[in-house]
């Protein structure tokens, strides 16, 4: 890298992290809006998370006395950072990744253990019985949804494999080369099953009900975030702003990579075609998110932190590798000349 | 999840899982709850303090605002204590309002405690729906009371406002609209995969702990305790109308005691209820709603009784009972509530032993705790500690006062 | 699951809730006032109260005999008497409506409104004590 590069680099970081927190907080908004609708609620403005942003970081940031401190304060900027660092690894529409070539699937399922580890440690630190399950209880949380994540994940690479794709862990690689290409009957049914599996997932990465035993309003009092106040709160409420769109993104990229500008005929490459994928990309990224988050969210009861394990471990798992399973037989069976090419491509 | 060492959660006295306060001492082992100790007594009124400063008649509406969702029944109970002592009886038509605003009352309540519940385990949207289900009732109760929660209804030897004949459609219309949405609502709790998963085999409470610990109300009916005040000791139109006590097994053909029955009790509980106010509605004779209309005059008369008497009722959450006494003075002198809620303390241990935390919030839904009308014990802080009193101890406390009281 | 497709259609029915006085909270609550009384904007009606709904106390001076009975019933001790013209007065603030004194009164001079709107900073503000 020459220093022209890392400047555009840094610039680059600094404009996607900027997006993810923006839109992350619209996000937030409509997800709030349509949950509400849904309970026939009227719900607040859309523009209300950017107001609790605000709030909280104009209010007091309390310490508690028997917390470690440097630990506790340093907790919610690894959360926002790392999560801002993933947007960094994924492609957002049109738009490539700024770390293009940098980092692979396998680095991303690393990196987003790290702002859960980040609320972890916050809450350990924070010297609260509430706060102590509640890290309890998302340490348990990340050990089981991340078997079914990485069984998805696979299954994604080998099929990339199987077709000759060069480093077919790469996110571009992923992207520029849709699951359901090349896909027979079976091919595409064991792609939706990673599909809802991922879908399913997302919640859990998110610790939004069902599976936000580790915060638990009723019963641990928000947990790991039960001590945090101000402008800490207001950072983890950003992080997870972030980490929403890292979730979506993630969706997109795999699943959904297609642009839009194309098919309404742009030319590729100009302002205008940037823009409609943009829109595009926004449009679908919010689509997945009010499947994965919103509807999820409003329509189960929390779960108990044995029962996401279960649901984890055994459902879920089965349901990743089944799909997987699919996969291979659908490739296997591609060759043989009666079986229907539903998807073709490459 | 089992991190070995014991530790101490406390849930309260004020904590998200709780509507009103009271405290839980939690012994942990990971997420498992060893012990629990409850301590009550956080939110002391005085009210009946107050009303030993007060006429009969203006404890009437004390008595009701001792609770904002059981305010018939503690009203009710009252009233009953005193028709008691001074004789008074209420007329037939005024026992058929009592009972239709007491199974409101019941309706109301139980499906505000179904909305809770699901709040507790994390079902916002089960919780908004309940709510909006139940508006239609509570405007029901506007429209008959002349106000949404405090209703002024009662009165001794009647009630103060008659059901008109031209109300009687919009209260059968409103009847139909609950009886027309009862399976779906059946279905939401009863079927919902996740709620079983939360409540069938949670916060566990045998027949023979509910028996000992002398649960009430639906808390006793889902381990299978056919208690009820008004089947076994009927009063005014449950008299006409027989009640039966309607545990679990009525639907399900089994008795766990679990949370899940106790929803299923309470669900059953609401059609129970508005049959009862169909009946009532078609039996409910002609005639004075007021044994004397004259509150002067009744005042007067109230003056001159003397002794002491019992009122009971089956409240939503169990029986009520009301201790009244009255020495021929314009004062009540002397006044004793017990509510459900107090019965239902006790039987919080055993539910709540064994279970894990994220069980805690339901299962201390689940007997539909009400601390405002509970909590009238004190815990004595004599200089800086604070300490409890013995049973013996309350025993000679009690009788010395009543001793004083007499003199 | 029945769950699911009630909470999607109802996503697309109107919201349930009443959107009184303003559908959203406003910015600042006496600016929303001064709009209103201005006639620059209009508040989102309440649900109607029944007929004989309970509200603010009601009191007519004239009639009113200063016999105190209202006094000797009131549970919420919100009635005052004011012996020089033997009259009375009523702290709206502490009445609980539950319109016992209207019951009791032998001229009829107290009477349930159907006002409900009383907010206020302080209890002992004019339109919270009624004395004519
Ligand atoms: S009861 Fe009526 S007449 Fe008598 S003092 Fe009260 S308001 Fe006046
Ligand atoms: S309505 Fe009730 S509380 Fe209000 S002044 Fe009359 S008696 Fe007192």
């Amino acid at each position: 890298m020459n220093g022209m590069d890392i400047l555009m680099a840094v610039i680059g970081s600094v404009l996607v992290m900027l997006f993810g927190i923006f839109f992350g907080l619209v996000f937030k908004g409509i997800d709030r809006v349509l949950s509400a609708r849904m309970q026939a609620r009227i719900g607040p403005r859309v523009r209300q998370p950017f107001w609790d942003v605000g709030k909280l970081f104009s209010k007091e940031n309390i310490i508690p006395e028997n917390a470690v401190k440097w630990m506790f304060s340093s907790a919610p900027v690894l959360g926002l950072a790392s999560s801002a660092v993933m947007l960094l690894y994924l492609p957002l529409g049109p738009l490539a990744p700024v770390l293009q070539g940098h980092g692979d699937i396998i680095l991303m399922l690393y990196l987003l253990v790290i702002p859960s580890l980040a609320m972890v440690t916050g809450g350990f630190a924070s010297g609260s019985p509430y706060a102590a399950v509640g890290a309890q209880r998302e340490m348990v949380m990340m050990m089981s949804y991340e078997f079914p994540l990485a069984a998805v994940v696979v299954s994604i690479a080998w099929k990339l494999n199987v077709f000759g794709i060069a480093n077919p862990f790469s996110i571009t690689s992923i992207a520029s080369n849709p699951i359901w290409m090349n896909s027979g009957i079976l091919g595409i049914i064991g792609s939706a099953i990673l599909l809802v599996v991922l879908i399913i997932v997302t919640p859990a990465e998110l610790s939004k009900i069902p599976f936000d035993a580790p915060e638990a309003e009723t019963e641990i009092v928000g947990g790991l975030l039960a001590e945090y106040s101000g402008r800490n709160l207001g950072i983890f409420y950003l992080a997870d702003a972030v980490k929403t769109i890292v979730m979506g993104a993630l969706l997109v990229a795999i699943f959904f990579p297609w642009g839009i500008a194309g098919i309404v005929g742009l030319a590729a490459g100009s302002v205008g075609a940037i823009a409609a994928d943009i829109a595009f990309f926004l449009l679908k990224l919010f689509l997945v998110l009010f499947v994965s988050v919103t509807v999820i969210r409003t329509s189960f009861a929390r779960l108990k932190i044995d029962q996401i394990v279960y649901t984890y471990w055994a459902p879920l798992t089965i349901a990743a590798l089944f799909g997987l399973v699919l996969i291979i037989w659908d490739l296997n069976l591609l060759g043989i000349e009666w079986y229907p090419q539903v998807l073709g491509g490459w | 999840m089992s991190g070995g060492a014991e530790y101490s959660v406390p849930v309260g006295p004020i904590h998200a899982a709780l509507e009103e306060p009271v405290l839980f001492n939690f012994k942990v082992d990971g997420e498992r709850v060893v012990d629990v100790e409850v301590v009550p007594g956080q939110n002391h009124r005085g009210v009946e303090w107050m009303g030993m400063q007060r006429n009969p008649v203006q404890v009437i509406y004390l008595a009701e605002k001792i609770c904002g969702i059981c305010t018939v029944c503690h009203a009710y109970s009252f009233v009953r204590a005193v028709e008691h002592i001074s004789g008074i009886e209420s007329t037939p038509r005024a026992d058929y309002i009592r009972a239709i605003l007491a199974e409101l009352e019941r309706m109301h309540s139980h499906l505000l405690w179904a909305g809770i519940a699901a709040h507790e385990i994390g079902f916002d949207s089960l919780l908004h729906y309940t709510w909006k289900v139940r508006e239609n009732e509570m405007d029901l109760r506007e429209m008959i009371t002349g106000n949404r929660v405090h209703y002024d209804m009662f009165m001794i030897g009647g009630v103060r406002r008659d059901i008109k004949q031209d109300q009687i459609p919009k209260i059968l219309e409103t009847l139909k609209y609950y009886k027309d949405n009862f399976e779906k609502l059946g279905k939401l709790f009863l079927q919902d995969k996740v709620i079983k998963m939360r409540t069938q085999g949670v916060g566990v409470l045998t027949k023979e702990d509910a028996l000992k610990l002398c649960a009430v109300g639906p808390t006793a009916r889902a381990s299978g305790v056919p208690k009820d005040v008004r089947q076994d000791q009927p009063f005014g139109a449950y008299l006409d109308i027989p009640v039966k006590a309607i545990t679990p097994d009525a639907l399900t053909g089994e008795v766990h005691g679990d949370v899940y029955d106790r929803i299923i009790v309470r669900l059953l509980e609401v059609k129970q209820s508005i049959e009862i106010i169909e009946e009532c509605l078609k039996r409910m004779p002609e005639g004075p709603i007021l044994a004397e209309p004259n509150i002067t005059r009744l005042l007067i008369q109230l003056k001159k009784a003397h002794g002491e008497g019992i009122g009971r009722h089956e409240a939503p959450r169990g029986e009520v009972y009301h201790y009244v006494r009255m020495d021929a003075s314009d004062k009540v002198t002397a006044w004793k509530v017990r509510a459900p809620t107090y019965a239902n303390v006790m039987p919080w241990v055993p539910m709540l032993k064994g279970q894990q935390i994220a069980d805690i919030p339901i299962v201390a839904a689940s007997t539909d705790p009400c601390m405002s009308c509970t909590d009238r014990a004190v815990v004595v802080k004599e200089g800086q500690k604070p300490y409890m009193i013995s049973g013996e101890e309350l025993h000679k406390m009690s009788v010395e006062k009543t001793r004083r009281m007499m003199a | 699951m029945t769950m699911i497709f009630e909470l999607l259609t109802q996503m697309f029915k109107r919201p349930a809730t009443n959107q009184f006085p303003a559908r959203h909270a406003p910015k600042s609550v006496h600016g929303l006032v001064a709009t209103v009384q201005a006639g620059k904007a209009k508040l989102n009606p309440p649900v109607p109260v029944p007929e004989d709904f309970r509200g603010k106390i009601f009191y007519n001076r004239e009639t009113c005999i200063g016999c105190k009975l209202c006094i000797n019933v009131c549970p919420a001790h919100a009635i005052e008497f004011l012996p020089e013209n033997k009259k009375v007065r009523i702290f709206a603030a502490q009445c609980i409506q539950c319109g016992q004194c209207n019951d009791v009164c032998p001229k009829n001079c107290l009477s349930m409104s159907k006002e409900f709107a009383m907010a206020d900073t302080n209890k002992m503000s004019a339109n919270l004590i009624v004395e004519k």
